[in-house]
């Protein structure tokens, strides 16, 4: 895994993408920093951290793009795959090349809010919990770009797909807003998830009686839950997609409040997408 | 050393290796010949652990590949048909990453790595970018990777495709050497290279093993004397009907003439028979010079035509 790690991180800055990702991302905190700090002589610097969320939108899928894509285009992939290394390894290398240059753009942003600090007293702590979630947040990001850039091993489709879904993320709670919350529609929403989890299953294992027995069991889990807890289907559309919502979550942490909760999801947000590209790869070999 | 029990691979509906059983032996060169998408490839890919088998299982050294991948990956070296190289890397740097991943170990890795440029004859670029490398050289590169981590088994996929004449000697003599300490598996979809370093071929056409014996064996099973190109100075109808009355010609062709006043003609032989005496005393009685005469290597469609059509006289 360390071999990997050093690998990629070296490759960051021996290609532009480091230095892109890096110009682009202190060009922008640089900039809201001067605006809202500086110009306006405001010391809380929480604000500008809440407010460049947005950048993650564009750095993201450039930092991301090439991870896992490169390796199959070049047929890199078969070194790695036939060395004695193990997959999550490799991938957990390639995660923490790319968290590891995010983290260090972000080490030189601190330099803001030492900044700040010579014109009064800063929250110190406030700001060290910001950066917390700041550096989790854009880790979970990160995760997504890195399975994205596992699905094809083309760069360009790579950096689209990871911009879209970063997109929709972002849009998420907007897009929630305008979704129903009636128990119909909730049951409606359990039985497509039902029927989606049967067609994967099918198409996993080509199997027709598993597949059915999958649906028969999720209709009658369904069924159980309307049942015992009929409130249980209101607003569930709203409610599952809400788990997606990671900026909801940084709400806590520009407020500068330092929870355990948010820190938990953040992390297993970012583990679940490792897992799943760990698994995209192994799959490819038996497809 | 290397067991390949009934191995299949399927895409979809295509089966690109089919069924396929064989072992290679400790310290043993073997051939493994086919025109392209014959599932050589792909059957080396599964051998090395990138790709998983449909059905079937391969053992290297008593390990299986599915139950203990780490194990039987360090004991292979793969180079496959397409160098997996880093372009933004040099040589030497390149070199250093493979053996991490290897786990070489860091004190023994300077001096293994010195003897594996030493032998490859690659030192002399170590410190070059490998992007901007020849074909050549990247293709040592890859080969040099394959041997990083004293590998008991290498697995070599068309060794030699892109090289230059010179070039590809030079690589077959490696190959040679490297057999010594080895156990090889090689695939090429040219004859002569197998015969020329393979103690063993096998010929696999269609995801199948449709032939598996020695260069030697082989070559006299398919009867590759068989044939002669011979080029003549004398008058077409004669010189064909002078030959054609031969014993033990079995057709006699002319395939036109490529200088003036002579004419090429083709001789196919009956099995077991050489002919290349009585048609040098035939035509030099008749006062028709000989400009050249070779025996025509067999092409490898007509290799399989051949083998293909003998296992099924036999079955």
């Amino acid at each position: 895994m360390l071999a990997v790690l050093r690998r990629e991180l070296r490759a960051y800055f021996l290609s532009p993408t480091g230095y892109i990702f890096m110009g682009f991302f202190l060009l922008l905190s640089g900039f809201f920093f001067t605006y809202s700090n500086l110009f306006q002589a405001n010391p809380s610097y929480l604000g500008v951290l809440g407010s460049i969320t947005f950048i993650f939108l564009i750095v993201v899928p450039i930092l991301t793009m090439r991870l896992m894509s490169e390796e199959s285009r070049q047929k890199t992939d078969q070194l790695l795959l036939t060395s004695p290394l193990s997959v999550t390894g490799i991938v957990l290398g390639k995660y923490f090349a790319a968290v590891g240059v995010f983290l260090i753009t972000l080490l030189i942003t601190c330099l803001y809010p030492i900044i700040l600090s010579f014109f009064g007293t800063i929250a110190v702590w406030e700001i060290i919990g910001g950066y917390i979630g700041f550096f989790l947040l854009g880790s979970a990001f990160i995760s997504i770009g890195l399975f994205v850039s596992s699905l094809t091993d083309n760069q360009v489709i790579a950096a689209v797909v990871t911009f879209s879904a970063l997109l929709f993320i972002w849009i998420m709670d907007w897009v929630l807003s305008g979704l129903p919350t009636d128990r119909v529609s909730g049951i409606v929403f359990a039985c497509m998830l039902v029927a989606g989890v049967a067609a994967l299953v099918y198409f996993s294992i080509r199997n027709i009686y598993v597949c059915a027995a999958v649906a028969l069991v999720g209709l009658g889990i369904v069924a159980a839950l309307y049942f015992t807890n009929e409130f249980f289907f209101d607003g569930l559309i709203v409610r599952s997609l809400e788990w997606f919502s990671l900026l909801k979550r940084y709400d806590n942490f520009s407020m500068g409040i330092l929870s355990l909760s948010p820190i938990v999801y953040y992390i297993s947000f970012s583990s679940i997408f490792v897992f799943l590209t760990v698994r995209m790869i192994e799959k490819r070999r038996w497809s | 050393m290397v067991q390949v029990i009934n191995l299949t691979k399927r895409y979809g509906q295509h089966i690109a290796v089919d069924n396929v059983s064989f072992t290679v032996d400790k310290g043993e060169i073997l051939g493994f010949l086919g025109p392209n998408g014959a599932g050589k490839t792909t059957t080396m890919n599964i051998i090395t652990g990138y790709l998983s088998a449909t059905e079937g299982s391969v053992k290297v050294d008593g390990f299986d590949i599915l139950e203990e991948p780490e194990e039987v990956k360090k004991r292979i070296g793969y180079m496959p048909e397409f160098p997996p190289l880093y372009m933004d890397m040099t040589v030497q740097e390149y070199l250093n990453f493979v053996s991490d991943i290897k786990k070489i170990d860091r004190k023994t890795r300077a001096r293994n790595l010195d003897r594996i440029m030493d032998m490859i004859k690659i030192g002399d670029v170590r410190k070059r970018l490998i992007k901007n490398l020849s074909k050549g050289y990247k293709q040592r590169v890859g080969l040099a990777q394959a041997l990083i981590g004293a590998p008991q088994v290498l697995i070599l996929d068309e060794p030699t495709v892109g090289l230059d004449p010179k070039q590809i000697i030079e690589i077959r003599n490696l190959i040679k050497e490297l057999g010594k300490e080895h156990t090889i598996i090689l695939s090429s979809h040219i004859l002569p290279e197998v015969s020329a370093v393979c103690e063993r071929v096998l010929i696999i056409n269609k995801g199948k093993i449709v032939a598996s014996d020695t260069p030697e064996n082989l070559s006299r099973r398919l009867g590759d004397t068989g044939r002669l190109s011979i080029r003549v100075a004398g008058p077409e109808k004669q010189v064909l009907k002078l030959i054609g009355g031969l014993a033990g010609v079995k057709s006699v062709e002319s395939t036109g003439a490529r200088e003036p006043g002579t004419v090429d003609i083709l001789v196919e032989a009956e099995k077991d028979i050489d002919v290349r005496r009585p048609v040098f005393y035939a035509l030099s009685r008749a006062e028709y010079p000989i400009l050249h005469m070779k025996p025509i290597d067999l092409t490898l469609e007509e290799i399989f035509l051949q083998v293909t059509t003998q296992e099924r006289e036999v079955s």
